[in-house]
């Protein structure tokens, strides 16, 4: 999506004009706008709506009304119970993912520049990134018990492929022309990772991190839900373990809507990071 | 000149051994110096673990069951997204409406909502298979409306101008101009499909290798609990690299590279 949105429409300079059919162009700017965010939004009302409606009177124990699961959500979120859950999972979720960019980073650096270890190491890394993160989970948590550091050290494990292979992608794909002038005016090793490497493959990279980020909340979850006593998970496995049914859905609910919101909020990061990359029109 | 690339991926391939065979090595002495618990197994264990795996009924059957429901999710999946999202990426006003919909879908982790699956249809092989197609939907999805919505003005402009009927447009046009997004979007569901399939069985009492795991974590087996890890990385690596292959065999003219 970003994609799209942010690539030049036209490489001569002069900004390519969009054909708009000629009753658009007479509405003025605020109605433009204006019927832009509802034609965006109308289907989420109506979606809402008919679930608000469908459920509203519903004699399913497993499927309780909207209203009650909003209410159930609206109660636990301002009484602190599900923030200090949140809390708790998304510093587990952090800590990993920092774990897993700093290890993918500096493996994907040494491997990109080395052909012969890269080439020797290949099956290994693919193998390792093929094995489900969830079948982890059971195998760690039982092995070093319920606590903070083995849920963060699953998430790590998780996450640190998808951001290792799009380092050394990313390494690749430094131009040729660029790694010569490195080496012919003798650039100190250090300084090439940093000044040269880096930031070349720093597109790639962030590609890496937006991939391993839903990974990451996958298995957070996915940890909390198989032994946990606390965070959402927890929450979410307490509710359906003592039968309130609204406190289950507005958990997973939660837990969709906490997602949602990491990734525009990586968007976000990924233009500031990436701002120079972009305005270049590079891609 | 043959024989020396020969030996080389001769070499390469020794050197390849050698490594898995240090990463062993390395494996076997933490074991030994007592740094992990205790309950990890050694190598010689694992690797008796893992044959007798291969010797028995129960591996076999439970690699059927978690294969099945990630097949058959999987190709819910395909189906539903490649129609849903030709539809979605050709008509812009439905692509508009439904943008932030499906961005949300994309980000919602369907493992979250595992609790709920369970209560609504029960610990199934049928409820695996509705998480599987709900998980591995998007990635479809979202290649597929990404492929039909990329349209060259000129192709557009031709369409208009010789007034190519629409089902004509759809199978000579848009068709072909959207395939390599679907297959990558095939490509990375069939992924996903196994990952959720195990984590299905892993949090649910629903049968299959994740469940294996678990089993055998909590009857204290910790060797076979490894052995089945294997099987479990074994399976996703040969599926993604089978999936590799055909998708360069068959778009050989444009192959996509961007997951």
């Amino acid at each position: 999506m970003t994609d799209t949105a942010l690539r030049p429409e036209s490489k001569t300079g002069t900004p390519a004009r969009p054909r708009r059919s000629k009753v658009e162009r007479v509405r003025s700017r605020p109605a433009q706008l204006a019927l832009n965010i509802l034609q965006r939004t109308w289907l989420i009302v109506v979606v809402f709506a008919v679930w608000w409606i469908a459920t509203a009177d519903s004699t399913n124990v497993f499927i309780p009304s909207l209203e009650s699961i909003l209410t159930s959500l609206f109660r636990d979120l301002s009484n602190g119970v599900i923030a200090s859950g949140a809390a708790y999972s998304l510093g587990n979720l952090a800590a990993g993912l920092l774990i897993a960019v700093a290890v993918g980073i500096v493996g994907g650096l040494i491997l990109g520049e080395t052909k012969r270890l890269r080439e020797i190491v290949d099956p290994v890394i693919h193998f390792f990134r093929s094995v489900p993160q969830a079948a982890l989970v059971p195998l760690i948590i039982g092995a070093f018990g319920i606590g903070q550091g083995p849920k963060i050290y699953t998430i790590a494990f998780a996450c640190m492929w998808p951001v290792l292979l799009n380092t050394i992608d990313g390494v690749l794909g430094v131009e040729p022309t660029i790694r010569k002038f490195s080496k012919v005016y003798r650039i100190p090793r250090g300084l090439h990772f940093r000044k040269v490497v880096l930031p070349a493959a720093l597109p790639q990279i962030v590609a890496g991190v937006r991939v391993a980020l839903p990974i990451g909340i996958t298995v957070m979850v996915v940890s909390e839900l198989f032994a946990a006593n606390k965070g959402l998970g927890f929450y979410i496995l307490n509710s359906s373990a003592t039968f309130m049914v609204p406190e289950t859905w507005a958990g997973a609910l939660l837990v969709g809507v906490i997602g949602y919101i990491l990734s525009l909020l990586f968007i976000v990061l990924e233009r500031r990071i990436l701002g120079w990359y972009f305005k270049s029109g590079a891609k | 000149m043959k024989t020396s690339t020969k030996s080389l991926d001769w070499g390469l391939n020794a050197q390849r051994l050698l490594a898995v065979a240090v990463l062993l090595a390395i494996w076997q002495v933490v074991i030994w110096s007592g740094t992990l618990p205790s309950m990890t197994p050694g190598v010689a264990a694992l690797a008796s673990s893992i044959g007798e795996a291969v010797a028995s009924a129960t591996f076999w059957s439970a690699l059927a069951q978690t294969m099945a429901a990630a097949v058959s999710g999987w190709l819910i999946a395909v189906v539903a997204g490649t129609v849903l999202g030709l539809l979605i990426g050709s008509v812009r006003v439905l692509d508009r409406s439904t943008s932030i919909l499906i961005d949300f879908g994309r980000s919602f982790p369907v493992l979250a909502l595992m609790p709920v699956v369970i209560m609504l249809l029960g610990a199934t092989a049928q409820m695996e298979t509705v998480v599987v197609a709900l998980s591995c939907l998007w990635p479809v999805l979202v290649q597929t409306i990404y492929g039909a919505r990329r349209m060259e003005a000129a192709v557009v402009d031709t369409v208009q101008i010789f007034q190519i009927p629409a089902f004509l447009r759809f199978r000579r046009v848009l068709l072909p101009s959207a395939t390599p997004f679907i297959a990558t979007g095939i490509r990375i569901a069939a992924s996903i499909s196994i990952l959720v399939a195990v984590g299905v069985e892993v949090l649910s009492q629903t049968p299959g290798i994740g469940r294996q795991i678990t089993l055998a974590q909590q009857a204290q087996r910790w060797d076979s609990a490894f052995a089945y890890l294997f099987f479990a990385g074994l399976v996703g690596w040969g599926i993604a690299s089978l999936l590799h292959f055909a998708e360069g065999r068959i778009l050989k003219w444009n192959r996509q590279t961007n997951d």
